[in-house]
C-alpha cells in the first residue's frame, strides 16, 4: 500500500473536468484507490465519490493506492496534480 | 359566451369541444419488485445501461462541434459507468427490492441533495449534470412518449402548452378541428406544418384558463380568436364560415388538373415545401409540380440520436420515388446548434442566428454533413434529386460544398449527376447572386430568413416582430437584384419562403422575376389561382412602381387597394 499526500493547485479545484481526468486515469489500473479529504474517504475510480470531494484550491488530499500497480498509479495521479491539471 | 385573443398561426375555422392534453406524468408507477423479479430487473438495468451508454458515444464520435460539449458528455458517461453507482443501483434492487426506476430516482436524489447542499457555488451548480444523467436515463427506462392524444377525434379542439411537429401531424390524423397552444409562435416548425395540413391554430398566452374540458369552443385561426360556449350568433356565423370554407377548398379543387400559367401563358414552376415525409400525402394531393424544399431538420431534432445514413436514404428514396418525375429538392440540414440542444447538451450561442447554422454547422460538423450528402447520392436512382445548401454567404463555401459532393461521390459507387442550388436567405447572397449563380443549377430565396438579416428582426421576438416586414423596399429590391443577376447566368429563381404562400404577393414576386415558387401544400390550389390570373407583363410595370415606394406600409396599402 502507498499513502501521499497533494494539494490541489488548480484555481477552479476538483470540478467536473479534471475529476473526469482522474477517474479514466485511475479506472486503468487494478489497484485499489483511495482518496481521504479529512474526515471523508471516497473511492478514487468513482466519479460521484471525486466530485462530492468538492476540493478546492488549496486543499489537501491523501492518495491511497493497494495493488499490483500502485506505484504507477500514484505516480501518474501526482504528475496530473502537479501539473494543475492542464488548467491554470 | 367567453371570448379570448390570441396570435393567429394557422387559419381555417374549427368547431368542437375543448380537449387538454398533456404529457404523461414522469411518474414511477412501480416502486417495488419481488423476489422473483430481482434477475429480471437486474437485466433491465445492463441493457438500458447499455443503450444509454451506446447514445452517448454516438453522440460523443459524431458532434465534434464543440470541446466543451464533449468534455459534459464525456462525464455523463462516467457517472453512469460510475463503479459506486451500479454497486448502489444493484444493491437497491437485489436487496431493497427497488424497481429499477425507483432505485435510479433514489440514487441521484440523494447524490442531487448533496451537491445542493454545498456551500460552494460551482460544486453545488454540478448537480444538473446528475440531473441530466437521470432524466437521460428514466427517459430510456420508461420509454417516455409524447403527448397522450388517446381522447382525441374529430369534435376535438386541442388545449396544449407546446406541441412539437410530429404531434401536429398526429392531430390531423385524429381529425381533430384545431389546436390551441400556450407558447408558440407563426414561425415555428410546428405552425409551419399546421398550415400546409389546414389545421387551424392559435397560440393564447393563459387567456384560456377559464375554459373547462368538454366546453364548446370555436376557433377562427384567420383572427387568433377563441370563443368558449358561443352565443346562437357567433355559433351561426361560424358555422356558415366554415361551410364556406368547405366550398371554397371544392372549388379550388378544380384547379387540380390544370396548369399554374399565366394569362399571357408563362409557365410557374408551382411546387411544394415540405417538413416531414407524411407531408407527401398532401403534395401528391395537391398535384405540384415537385417538391421545392424538403426540410431535413426532423431527422435531426426532437430525437435522442443521429440519424443514420441508411435510415436518411430510405427517407429520401421513398419521396424521390413518389414525387417522380417531378423534382425533389432537398435542403441540407439547416438547424443551429441551439435546436440540437436535446440530443447534444450545446451550451447557449449568444446570437444563434448569427451563429454556427446553416451549411455553418455542416462545415463543422463534415461527419455528419457527408453522411446526410452520401445518403441523398445514393437515394437519387430516380435522378429527379437536387441538394440545396441553406444559409450561404459567399460563393466559396458553394465551392466548398461541392468539393465535398464529389469527396463522397468518390466514396461511393457509381451515382448520377446531381444538381446543386444554394439559399438565398443573406443579403450578401442576394447582392452577389450572379458570382453564386455561375456555381449553382438553380437558387432559392428563403424570404424568412432574407427579412430577417436584412432588417435586423427575429421574427419570434414578439416585442420587436413588428418590424420585420415581407413588403419592406429593401426586401424587395433584394429580390429583384438576386432575379436579375442570377438569369444573366440562366439561373431559374425560386421563393419557397412564407412569402411565397401568401396570395397576396404573388403577383408582386413574378412581377420582380421570380420563376418558380414553393409553396405550404395546402396553399398550392389558392396560389395558382393567382398565377392563373396575373399576368406577367402588367406585373412587372406594377412591380417597378412599388420598387420606387419608400416604406412597406406604403406598399401593403397598394398591395390591399388592388
Amino acid at each position: 500500500m502507498i499513502k501521499t499526500k497533494v494539494t490541489i493547485k488548480n484555481k477552479l479545484g476538483m470540478h467536473a473536468r479534471p475529476a473526469t481526468m482522474l477517474v479514466k486515469a485511475a479506472s486503468k489500473y487494478r489497484s485499489d484507490f483511495k482518496i481521504i479529504k479529512g474526515d471523508m474517504e471516497i473511492n478514487g475510480k468513482s466519479i460521484m465519490g471525486v466530485m462530492t470531494l468538492a476540493a478546492e484550491q488549496g486543499s489537501e488530499l491523501e492518495l491511497v493506492a493497494d495493488g499490483v500497480d500502485e506505484e504507477h498509479l500514484i505516480k501518474e495521479i501526482t504528475t496530473m496534480f502537479e501539473n494543475k491539471f492542464d488548467e491554470e | 359566451m367567453k371570448e379570448c385573443k390570441g396570435i393567429p398561426v394557422s387559419e381555417g375555422i374549427g368547431i368542437g369541444k375543448a380537449k387538454f392534453v398533456t404529457k404523461p406524468k414522469f411518474e414511477i408507477k412501480k416502486k417495488n419488485i419481488s423476489e422473483e423479479e430481482v434477475d429480471s430487473e437486474l437485466e433491465r438495468f445492463n441493457t438500458n445501461l447499455e443503450n444509454v451508454l451506446q447514445e452517448m458515444d454516438y453522440l460523443i464520435q459524431n458532434f465534434s462541434h464543440s470541446k466543451d460539449n464533449q468534455d459534459i458528455l464525456h462525464t455523463h458517461k462516467m457517472i453512469l459507468t460510475d463503479p459506486e453507482f451500479i454497486a448502489k443501483i444493484e444493491k437497491m434492487i437485489s436487496q431493497e427490492l427497488m424497481s429499477l426506476e425507483q432505485a435510479i430516482k433514489k440514487h441521484f436524489t440523494d447524490i442531487i441533495a448533496i451537491f445542493n447542499n454545498m456551500e460552494n457555488q460551482y460544486y453545488a451548480d454540478r448537480s444538473s449534470d446528475y440531473e441530466d444523467v437521470a432524466q437521460r436515463f428514466l427517459k430510456h427506462s420508461m420509454n417516455l412518449k409524447g403527448l397522450d392524444f388517446s381522447k382525441i377525434d374529430k369534435n376535438s379542439i386541442i388545449f396544449v402548452d407546446k406541441i412539437s411537429p410530429s404531434e401536429v401531424t398526429r392531430a390531423y390524423e385524429c381529425e381533430a378541428q384545431g389546436i390551441v397552444l400556450r407558447e408558440g409562435s407563426k414561425n415555428s416548425h410546428s405552425a409551419i406544418i399546421a398550415r400546409s395540413m389546414g389545421l387551424p391554430m392559435v397560440v393564447c398566452l393563459g387567456h384560456h384558463d377559464n375554459i373547462s374540458e368538454n366546453e364548446m369552443v370555436i376557433l377562427d385561426g384567420r383572427k387568433g380568436k377563441i370563443f368558449a360556449n358561443p352565443d346562437e350568433k357567433t355559433l351561426q356565423k361560424y358555422s356558415k364560415l366554415q361551410e364556406e370554407e368547405t366550398t371554397r377548398q371544392k372549388q379550388l379543387q378544380k384547379l387540380k388538373d390544370k396548369e399554374a400559367i399565366t394569362k399571357d401563358g408563362q409557365k410557374v414552376g408551382l411546387m411544394s415545401n415540405i417538413e416531414i415525409p407524411e407531408e407527401i400525402v398532401q403534395v401528391i394531393q395537391s398535384n405540384s409540380a415537385g417538391i421545392g424544399l424538403f426540410r431535413t431538420e426532423f431527422l435531426f431534432i426532437d430525437r435522442k440520436n443521429l440519424p443514420t445514413e441508411d435510415e436518411q436514404y430510405k427517407i429520401y428514396k421513398k419521396i424521390a420515388e413518389k414525387i417522380s418525375p417531378h423534382p425533389l429538392i432537398i435542403r441540407t440540414i439547416d438547424v443551429g446548434g441551439d435546436k440540437l440542444s436535446s440530443i447534444l447538451n450545446i451550451e447557449h450561442e449568444l446570437n444563434p442566428n448569427l451563429g454556427c447554422r446553416g451549411i455553418r454547422l455542416s462545415f463543422e460538423n463534415i461527419p455528419i454533413f457527408k453522411t446526410q450528402l452520401k445518403a441523398i447520392l445514393r437515394a437519387n436512382t430516380t435522378g429527379n434529386i437536387k441538394i440545396m445548401f441553406p444559409m450561404v454567404s459567399c460563393v466559396q463555401e458553394v465551392i466548398n460544398a461541392k468539393k465535398i459532393i464529389e469527396e463522397c461521390k468518390q466514396e461511393l459507387e457509381e451515382v448520377n449527376n446531381i444538381e446543386i442550388g444554394a439559399m438565398v436567405e443573406i443579403p450578401s447572397a442576394a447582392l452577389n447572386a450572379d458570382i453564386i449563380a455561375k456555381e449553382c443549377d438553380f437558387l432559392s430565396i428563403g424570404t424568412n430568413d432574407l427579412i430577417q438579416y436584412t432588417l435586423a428582426v427575429d421574427r419570434d421576438n414578439q416585442t420587436v416582430a413588428k418590424y420585420y416586414k415581407p413588403t419592406h423596399p429593401s426586401v424587395l429590391q433584394l429580390i429583384k437584384l438576386t432575379a436579375e443577376k442570377a438569369h444573366k447566368h440562366q439561373v431559374k429563381v425560386a421563393v419557397c419562403g412564407e412569402m411565397a404562400s401568401q396570395e397576396e404577393y404573388v403577383g408582386l414576386l413574378l412581377g420582380l422575376g421570380v420563376d418558380e415558387l414553393s409553396v405550404s401544400p395546402a396553399k398550392v390550389l389558392s396560389i395558382k389561382e393567382k398565377i392563373r390570373n396575373a399576368d406577367i407583363k402588367e406585373q412587372q410595370k406594377r412591380a417597378e412602381k412599388i420598387l420606387q415606394m419608400s416604406t412597406a406600409e406604403e406598399v401593403m396599402d397598394f398591395l390591399e387597394k388592388e
